[in-house]
């Protein structure tokens, strides 16, 4: 009997065990959160100062191009004072790559800014004014079709060698050979002259007055050419074998180097000692892979980390400690749902059933349930802020004509596939998102079979069959809203034309190559503006949300900011 | 010419009880008691739920994140639904699944042991080997591989189960059958002619079933934990299903509310618990020894 009591013993506590186990295990280890936010700020009115930015860019370009800054080099200078120690960054990482022609991913963005440089920077003072990085001064025709850029000749890679017109020509031809996401920046690129080492001249196809916008991009970084092909880095897809190499090392020129990387665990950048430009506050960042919100403010509040980088309205609501520091600020990052007729499954999504659906959808709800308010609507999928988007008219729920819309497109039994990535980005968790949407869709008849997947097998299906109703995100590439209707519109080779398997808008291709051949301010404004009406009206993005960002840190961390065009400069931040 | 002496077919022992010693049944007394009573419940609210709960498990009701209060005694979720109607419909989730995943495992392994059992030799070293085999991996990887590659639902999360489950049922019968098989009335059935079929199935897996039985009712805990497991982890019901794992991690996911993961937490914890005080007050009933 002593055995018997011993054994019911035994399996009693190994029950109460197991059950608080599970328990606990919800308590500390958050969901199949994934994914990045862009941190950032000083921005306070985003919206004006990218207008601002994409004017600054667009006149730029057209005159003569910036001159200042020569001495500077690199990025400005770190605020704060330097450490002895390493800057640890919790952050739920998205790396798809750490080659910089294929990398496109938010901590891209940092790792790109910290490691290779571009030609031209963005001030994250103001997210608005074009500043010299490799560059020191640039200019342009004035149809917009040619751009001159003369390197600084102190320019160096971290090995010691001199960055050249050659290298800038490698970067931005392999860029554009490897077709990969972020290729799209470079696609009207003609030819590069880089017959003079310290100068490079650009050649556009067509014009292009937000081109030096678009250099600011963190994925135009210049890499050492010499280096990369030395481990097999070609411009074809078909014969590069560099991407390997570039995941434990890196051939740039940036204030950082990559010492090594651990999927799923961190990042780790090394200070570029040799760096040509004022040296970074830190020796050593250390991005820890932490999923999600709740984990990243526990880390920072016990300060086993400085930054948490994707801390929810939620999450960040009593937060007392003293020795942090969480402020809200504007972002140009969006939540969206994306609608895809052409996917299997998709048919029934005709144009009069996804203005339905549109419609059907209580974007002030919305923005409660997905960020508790910290946030606004967003009309089109320009962001707000950004050129073309001032007096839009927001999404507004109308469930009458919704359903009228229904009715009349007598489609019957509207259900859809509805798979989407397990990701918690920018605060937004979108299980909770798609759920809102579920239970807002069903009160006009229509049924959404939701379906949480890693963002691998995500990206496995809508590159096969397309998915008819997915949620996905973005942050901006650069300051220009070119960006957005190449990736978002129904133009040629963008990314939701090609997942949505429609097809192109004529009129969205024109309205983009006026764009890029307008050098007024006010008359690209109004171009963007009809450009973002018509995605409204192709119903193919629908965005949600667009939250604000907070940032935290330990109190003693200097220089937070929010760059438009990078997340973060890591070569800004010091300690107190 | 010589009588040969009368061959009595056995009678089917009854297993071993405390009936006799005038004490009422082990499952009668003390927690075996409270765990029928509250398995019980959960099955009556399981089954009577659509009839008197006064909010839909899917309906936002009231603001988002309410912590526990007269109208919502476990506070509201991150789309305002009631966290306690919730949880009661978990039920309608967890319990059956259990079930269905038992009662299969109960049966493939029965089926499986038996014969293994009792016919032996090469037939015994086949199954036996294959068990080895799927018994080797951890129960919880091996469900969770399955699931995946099935593809993240209830429905493959219930195959799954009864895959990695239905061994231990298979080796338990087994060497049950094995002992029973080597008693002598076995041989005498065998010596006036009886099909091995009906020995079998007549004789020696009566005898054999009640450590399986017994098993199983503890294992009906440990099922519901694994299919709260595979949903934790997202392996299991699809959102927006009321079911304890999934809830959970919705509760992991607002941390700070803690009364959305605590109220699917609490309720695992007494399903699983009554299951085990069950299953010991019906080892302590039948006097099932662990050395089978």
């Amino acid at each position: 009997m002593v055995g018997r009591h011993r054994v019911r013993s035994w399996r009693v506590a190994l029950s109460i065990g197991l059950a608080a186990s599970l328990g606990v295990a919800a308590c500390s280890s958050d969901s199949k959160t994934a994914v990045p936010a862009t941190s950032g700020a000083a921005t306070t009115a985003a919206g004006a100062s990218t207008t601002a930015a994409t004017t600054t860019g667009a006149s730029t370009g057209a005159s003569t191009g910036g001159t200042t800054g020569a001495s500077t080099g690199g990025s400005t200078a770190p605020a704060g004072g330097s450490s002895d120690q390493a800057l640890v960054i919790a952050r739920d990482m998205d790396v798809n790559s750490l080659d910089p022609q294929r990398a496109y991913c938010d901590t891209c963005q940092i790792f790109m800014t910290a490691v290779y440089e571009t030609l031209i920077g963005l001030d994250a003072k103001d997210n608005t004014t074009l500043i010299p990085r490799l560059a020191t001064k640039w200019t342009s025709n004035t149809d917009q079709t040619e751009f001159t850029f003369d390197l600084d000749p102190r320019a160096k890679f971290a090995d010691g060698t001199p960055v050249t017109s050659a290298d800038v020509k490698f970067s931005w031809e392999r860029l554009q050979g490897l077709k990969g996401a972020s290729s799209y920046l470079v696609s009207l690129i003609k030819t590069i002259d880089a017959t003079d080492p310290e100068v490079v001249k650009v050649t556009l196809s067509a014009a292009d007055s937000a081109f030096f916008a678009q250099v600011n991009a963190s994925y135009l970084g210049i890499v050492n050419s010499k280096a990369a092909m030395a481990q097999g880095a070609t411009a074809d897809p078909t014969t590069d074998k560099a991407e390997p190499w570039f995941l434990a090392n890196s051939a740039g020129s940036g204030p950082f180097t990559l010492e090594g990387y651990t999927s799923g665990s961190e990042l780790r950048l090394k200070r570029n000692d040799a760096y040509w430009g004022t040296k970074a506050n830190f020796p050593e960042v250390i991005m820890k892979q932490t999923q999600g919100a709740v984990e990243q403010r526990q880390q920072l509040e016990e300060g086993s980390v400085d930054i948490a980088m994707q801390i929810s309205n939620d999450v960040a609501t009593g937060m007392s400690d003293k020795d942090v520091v969480v402020k809200k600020v504007p972002s140009f990052n969006y939540v969206y749902l994306a609608l895809s007729p052409g996917a299997k499954g998709g048919e029934a999504l005709t144009p009069d059933v996804r203005k339905a659906i549109r419609e059907a959808l209580d974007y002030p709800h919305l923005l409660d349930v997905t960020v508790g308010g910290a946030g606004r609507s967003q009309p089109s999928p320009i962001p707000n802020g950004f050129a073309g988007t001032t007096g839009l008219p927001g999404p507004v729920q109308n469930l009458d004509d919704a359903k009228q819309l229904l009715a009349a497109s007598g489609a019957k039994d509207l259900t859809f596939d509805a798979t989407f990535p397990t990701f918690n980005v920018y605060g937004v968790d979108f299980s909770t998102a798609m759920q809102e949407v579920q239970t807002e869709l069903k009160a006009v008849g229509v049924t959404l079979n939701l379906n949480p997947v890693e963002v691998s097998v995500w990206a496995d299906k809508i590159n096969k069959d397309g998915i008819p109703v997915t949620m996905l995100y973005f942050a901006p590439d650069h300051t220009d809203s070119s960006q957005y209707v190449q990736y978002f519109g129904l133009v040629p080779d963008s990314q939701w034309t090609t997942w949505t398997k429609q097809p192109n808008v004529q009129s969205e291709s024109d309205l983009l190559t006026k764009a890029f051949a307008t050098q007024d301010p006010a008359a690209r404004d109004g171009i963007y503006k009809q450009l973002a009406q018509a995605m409204i009206d192709d119903q193919v993005i629908i965005p949600i949300v667009n939250p604000d960002l907070f940032l935290a840190s330990r109190a003693n961390i200097t220089g937070m900011h929010y760059s438009a065009c990078c997340n973060l400069d890591l070569a800004l931040l010091g300690k107190s | 010419m010589t009588a040969l002496p009368p061959i009595a077919l056995p009678v089917v022992v009854e297993p071993r009880t405390r009936r006799g010693r005038g004490r009422r049944p082990a499952w009668r007394r003390g927690p075996a008691l409270v765990g029928l009573v509250v398995l019980a419940l959960w099955v009556l609210v399981a089954l009577t739920l659509p009839l008197w709960t006064p909010f839909g498990p899917l309906d936002p009701v009231d603001k988002r994140l309410l912590s526990p209060n007269a109208h919502h005694w476990l506070g509201t979720d991150a789309l305002g639904r009631d966290v306690f109607t919730r949880v009661l419909w978990g039920a309608r989730t967890s319990l059956p699944v259990a079930a269905i995943v038992i009662l299969a495992a109960v049966i493939i392994g029965t089926i499986i042991g038996a014969v293994s059992g009792f016919f032996g030799g090469w037939i015994d070293a086949v199954l036996m080997r294959f068990v080895d085999i799927t018994m080797a991996f951890p129960p919880i990887l091996l469900a969770m591989a399955i699931t995946a590659s099935l593809g993240p639902s209830i429905r493959n999360a219930v195959i799954a189960m009864i895959l990695v489950w239905w061994p231990i049922y298979a080796r338990l019968l087994r060497a049950q059958v094995i002992a029973v098989r080597q008693r002598d009335f076995v041989d005498s059935a065998v010596a006036i002619g009886a099909s091995r079929w009906l020995i079998l199935r007549r004789y020696v897996l009566p005898m054999s079933y009640t450590p399986v039985l017994v098993n199983a009712t503890m294992d009906f805990g440990q099922v519901v934990l694994l299919v709260a497991s595979l949903s934790f982890i997202g392996l299991g019901a699809r959102p927006p299903s009321p079911e304890w794992g999934a809830m959970i991690t919705e509760g992991a996911t607002n941390f700070y509310q803690w009364w959305i993961a605590a109220g699917p937490g609490l309720a695992i914890l007494l399903v699983v618990l009554a299951f085990n005080f069950v299953g010991d007050g019906l080892r302590d009933t039948f006097d099932v020894r662990d050395d089978s």
